[in-house]
């Protein structure tokens, strides 16, 4: 089942690369990036709650990731695949401190630093004149030889990483991720670190937001601090709320329908922040489990009324 | 100062005390557990065994004393690395994964005591574990759905997953019918037999206890009151007058 799974996966990230092909690399293209990149966050958000904990700090990862690209790009040259690989690192290390020292709280605490961790790197930006400040930075070029497949290219990779975290989830590292969020006492009585576990899974979620920064400044060209302001971690989590968070499926879901939603919602003049508003409480009302939760539970209904024998109910 | 021990002591706490705020949990408490001995530790309510659980498995820092595992100092050690020196305890209530499969609850223990182990030893070894405590046949059951007396035994699995060398067993007969707390007795006896492993139980269960165990300790108001074999304390007139005295103030 698991084998049949990643096959499948791998099958629909080849898919929506082929798609993006489609799309090209005008309004569609940078909206099939933007999907791609805010199915990786959602995802991201996701994994961190295996422990239990929600991950407000997700847009401050995903903004060093951003900045440390933009950085290596612009003001060291160095190539486009070192420059990812500097976000995915200069993630993991800001992730492994940060994560090192806060994990020690829970629940509220945990989100509350992550916020604030959020809103003080932002203003950190604003103040480094060498990041340039207030207005960001610019010309964050990708390679020329990447052109027009340059969406294809964000696809590829963010369905990569989201497959990465979900081969993690199905591992037995996952297992003991998911064993802490359930009953720490007991996973630390059988003699698993609990605090190492968890600061470890903070830390591949939080390299995965770096990556996904990179792919957004060199989509964008331009950084700003704005770009990375706590709001990113909401959308993350509407996203994430919509979808649903019980199937690695969710996250991705709830990217494709709010961001196409939401660019249609723009079209109209409405204001995303209230539509990003409006969708996490219509789905925490409507859909607790959110859509993919909602569809499975559509599906066992269909199931059992198609075979009332108690041998039906058996899933 | 190191201490020579005969390697057939499992555990020994000398002084052991915990204090909270103005209250003396447990106090001055010294206690030894050999190898393949079943020991029990007893005493009316509040009189200091979960503290003593939590002190001897480093869920709770020792105000003062010692404590030496196989002849290891770990005064003062974490939970964890207690653990890894072959301590696993239980927990009186809920102790286990409550969301995940049963055989997850099991793949969690062996994890936490086969650092290094492939997939494949590591799913033995769930197996193994299921099949010595009877738990083959729920393996893909959600643990917190399972009746009262399974859930008992998947907390025994799940601490014996690691193997541990001295299982500590927080009340793991409660709520448990004649026949469960029968067959619970025997896997004791079988893990102690089949494996050496000692076994230290904090148990209410009067005639199981005096049944199953080779020594007990009797607490009262955080002090040891008494230690001896089952008939010793059976007969000691400090451990009556200590449950009679409860009973009277009930």
């Amino acid at each position: 089942m698991n084998e049949r799974f990643f096959r499948q996966g791998l099958l629909a990230v080849a898919l929506a690369a082929l798609l993006s092909v489609a799309a090209g690399s005008g309004y569609a293209g940078n909206l099939v990036i933007w999907i791609a990149i805010a199915a990786v966050l959602a995802s991201t958000l996701r994994f961190v709650l295996l422990i239990g904990e929600l991950n407000f700090a997700v847009a401050a990862f995903f903004g060093l990731g951003a900045y440390a690209s933009g950085a290596a790009t612009t003001l060291w040259q160095l190539p486009f695949g070192l420059s990812i690989l500097t976000s995915g690192v200069v993630a993991l290390l800001a992730s492994a401190a940060f994560g090192y020292v806060t994990l020690r709280v829970k629940g509220p605490y945990f989100l509350l630093i992550g916020f604030a961790f959020t809103e003080a790197l932002r203003i950190l930006y604003t103040r480094s004149e060498w990041l340039g400040g207030n207005s960001g930075m610019v010309g964050i070029f990708p390679p020329a030889v990447l052109g027009d497949y340059f969406p294809t290219f964000v696809v590829a990779v963010a369905g990569a990483l989201i497959l990465l975290l979900a081969r993690i989830e199905h591992s037995h590292l996952g297992r003991v991720f998911v064993a802490i969020r359930d009953n720490d006492s007991v996973v630390r009585s059988v003699g698993i670190p609990v605090h190492a576990m968890k600061v470890l899974c903070f830390c591949i979620a939080s390299l995965v937001a770096g990556v996904a920064g990179a792919l957004q400044a060199f989509s964008n060209n331009v950084i700003s601090p704005l770009d990375f302001s706590f709001m990113l971690s909401t959308f993350a989590l509407a996203y994430l709320k919509v979808g649903g968070e019980r199937h690695a499926l969710g996250p991705v879901v709830g990217a494709v329908l709010l961001v196409l939603l939401a660019s249609v919602a723009q079209r109209f003049g409405g204001s995303e922040q209230i539509f990003y508003g409006a969708a996490i409480v219509f789905g925490v009302l409507f859909m607790p489990d959110g859509l993919t939760g909602w569809l499975a539970r559509r599906r066992t209904a269909r199931a059992k009324t198609a075979l009332p024998s108690p041998a039906g109910e058996m899933q | 100062m190191i201490t020579t021990d005969t390697p057939s002591i499992r555990l020994r706490a000398q002084g052991l005390s915990r204090r909270f705020g103005g209250l003396l949990a447990v106090s001055d408490l010294s206690l030894e557990i050999r190898e393949r001995e079943i020991v029990g530790l007893i005493g009316p309510n509040g009189a200091g065994k979960s503290t003593t659980f939590n002190l001897l498995s480093g869920f709770l820092a020792s105000s003062s004393g010692r404590l030496q595992i196989d002849g290891h100092d770990v005064t003062g050690s974490s939970a964890e690395t207690i653990s890894r020196h072959g301590l696993v305890r239980t927990f009186q209530h809920g102790s286990m994964m409550r969301t995940m499969t049963v055989e997850d609850n099991i793949l969690i223990g062996a994890i936490g005591g086969m650092r290094g182990g492939s997939r494949h030893e590591r799913a033995r070894r769930v197996r193994e574990t299921a099949e010595l405590v009877g738990l083959q046949h729920v393996l893909g059951e959600t643990a917190g759905n399972l009746p009262h007396g399974l859930q008992r035994l998947a907390s025994i699995a799940i601490a014996f997953a690691p193997r541990p060398r001295l299982l500590c067993l927080d009340e793991p007969l409660t709520g448990l019918n004649q026949t469960e707390v029968a067959s619970v007795l025997a896997t004791f006896r079988a893990i102690r037999d089949r494996f050496d492993t000692s076994i230290l139980l904090v148990e209410h269960n009067m005639k199981a206890v005096m049944r199953t165990c080779d020594r007990l300790y009797v607490l009262h108001h955080g002090q040891l009151l008494a230690t001896g074999t089952p008939a010793e304390i059976r007969e000691n007139p400090q451990v009556l007058a200590a449950y009679l005295g409860n009973v009277n103030v009930d």
